[in-house]
């Protein structure tokens, strides 16, 4: 089987920092794959290269088996990825419904009849039925987590990219987002990638995990193994001699 | 459905009340007015369609009305074209111009947009001014023929006009177009991600917003039978955006009260002499202080409310 998007050789730097650097690797159709890694790892950055939002230095991304460079945002989301932002961007000033159906309207090239239809069906799935005609700026932010992935997946795409879905959620709201992602995975064979840093959730989740750092990949595996990955532990908690080291240096 | 019974019958009663002002009161004096109060309209209500769904702030609106206005002037003078000539190529050329401007500006974020259209519409004043020998300089051009002989008849006309605009521009705002020019005002960056190419929504309602500027300009010129650099002025811009905002933003409609009720203010307030324009600023400010969201849209839908829901 061919992989659904193969990302090759990617490289960006912003002036002297290297956000992403040599960054390679494959997501088949179906899979939820997790990018781990601390804060500042090139983890959105990766996302907003793929997403075109950002121009890459060097190296490709091919999607459905079609070169995505020099397109512009708005062509990739054509072509069937969708991705949510880390701090939720809504579209104030409209409705919950409203919100879905412009997510809609560029995949289906400004109208369609099914829409509507199928906004309700999306905002059922995710939660929110009869909170349509709500002002977006008047849901709970966990609402507005949940209405960011209707949107996105108003869309109808074949990736989709969630940037920390979790962030900002109590603990019972993040075990009804995990079942809803789980649930459109396993509906309608979604290909996921997940940056999330509540690990106890996002273990159970993905079935696979590229740990990044200093945008590298650092190590890539089952959850059960990138937990005892060396080189992830060392990202996360730090050097046992670079402990000891500023020890001495306190001292 | 009730709701938009009541809508239907609210835009009749205005019409009906703007085309019996004349019949009752009389005098060309008073369809003079009424006559620019009109055509305001149709320049806020276009102003409103792209600067207010999307919330990029037109600063030199006038361009477009400029452009519009001299268009006629020239065809209908140096030209010698019938004065009917006039409406559509002062749409056209006031479309191109929001092309050549809107291109390059409006990919850019920020106020670049903003300050791109006030320095274009100054820099046009300027051009009238340093081509004399072509445009008439100071003077302008005279001379232009009316449209129709008859006051009266010009006036019904550009009140038709603004009817049509108004509707036109209401039924798009009303369209996924105007969901996904609210959507831009919203983020920008969430459209793009939702595969909505942003720069082309912008400048094709910037190119609409122009063409229904331009042909306001036209009308202008068929009324005052003479353009002049003046009709660029940043003044002009200013006074549209304070009609729409006392009318109320990106409701479309809002924006044609907001002009015709500050046109007439205006006029009402001219025996108060040197008062006159304190006591218009001070209205102002008051309407703009305690209706932030404006006089007319946010009264309407008061009103709607009621008429739906009676306690």
């Amino acid at each position: 089987m061919s992989a659904l998007i193969e990302v090759s050789g990617l490289s960006k730097h912003f002036g002297g920092l290297q956000a992403v650097k040599d960054v390679s690797f494959a997501i088949e159709p179906g899979e939820i794959v997790g990018i781990l890694g601390p804060n500042g790892a090139g983890k959105t950055t990766l996302y907003n290269l793929l997403t075109g939002f950002i121009p890459y230095d060097s190296g490709s991304v091919v999607f459905k088996g079609r070169d995505l460079r020099g397109l512009a945002p708005y062509r990739i989301a054509g072509l069937g990825i969708s991705r949510t932002f880390q701090l939720c961007r809504p579209f104030v000033g409209m409705t919950v419904f409203e919100n879905v159906i412009v997510g809609g309207l560029g995949a289906s090239g400004g109208g369609g009849s099914g829409l509507d239809a199928h906004a309700h069906a999306l905002l059922k799935q995710v939660g929110l039925a009869g909170k349509e005609q709500l002002a977006v700026e008047t849901l709970s932010y966990g609402d507005q987590r949940r209405l960011e992935i209707a949107r996105a997946l108003a869309a109808k795409p074949a990736l989709l990219l969630l940037d920390e879905p979790f962030a900002g959620l109590g603990s019972g709201e993040i075990a009804d987002l995990s079942a809803l992602i789980r649930r459109v995975h396993a509906d309608q064979g979604l290909t996921v990638m997940l940056i999330e840093h509540k690990l106890h959730e996002f273990m159970r989740l993905v079935g696979r995990v590229i740990a990044l750092d200093f945008g590298e990949i650092i190590a890539e595996g089952s959850p059960e193994d990138i937990v005892r990955h060396p080189a992830v532990i060392e990202a996360y908690i730090g050097r046992g001699d670079a402990e000891a080291e500023e020890q001495t240096n306190a001292a | 459905m009730f709701d938009k019974r009541i809508d239907y019958a609210g835009a009749l009663g205005f019409i009906a009340f703007m085309a019996v002002l004349p019949l009752v009161f009389g005098g060309n004096y008073l369809i003079g007015v009424l006559t620019v109060s009109v055509i305001y309209g149709i320049w806020a209500v276009s102003w409103d369609f792209m600067s207010g769904l999307t919330g990029r702030e037109n600063f030199g609106h006038s361009l477009f009305i400029g452009v519009g206005a001299y268009t006629a002037g020239f065809l209908n003078t140096t030209f010698g074209f019938g004065g009917w000539w006039s409406l559509p190529a002062a749409m056209l050329m006031a479309m191109l111009f929001a092309v050549v401007i809107g291109l390059p500006t409006l990919r850019l974020k920020g106020p670049y947009f903003a300050l791109a259209m006030l320095s274009s519409a100054v820099i046009m004043q300027r051009l009238m001014l340093i081509f004399w020998e072509q445009t008439g300089g100071e003077e302008g051009i005279n001379g232009i023929e009316p449209l129709i002989r008859s006051q009266l008849g010009f006036y019904y006309f550009a009140l038709a006009s603004l009817v049509l605009v108004t509707a036109l521009l209401l039924a798009l705002a009303r369209s996924h177009w105007g969901l996904i020019l609210r959507a831009i005002r919203g983020d920008e960056a969430t459209c793009q991600a939702a595969g909505i190419n942003v720069t082309f929504y912008k400048i094709a309602s910037l190119v609409i917003s122009a063409a229904f500027a331009g042909a306001g300009g036209a009308l202008y010129a068929h009324y005052q039978l003479q353009v002049s650099p003046q009709l660029f002025a940043v003044v002009t811009s200013i006074t549209i955006i304070t009609m729409v905002y006392v009318g109320g933003m990106a409701s479309i409609y809002g924006p044609v009260g907001g002009a015709i009720l500050l046109v007439l203010l205006t006029e009402l307030l001219r025996n108060f002499g040197e008062w006159r324009l304190m006591i218009y600023s001070c209205t102002l400010i008051l309407i703009l202080f305690f209706l932030p969201n404006g006089l007319i849209a946010p009264t309407w839908r008061r009103v709607k409310a009621k008429l739906v829901r009676p306690e």
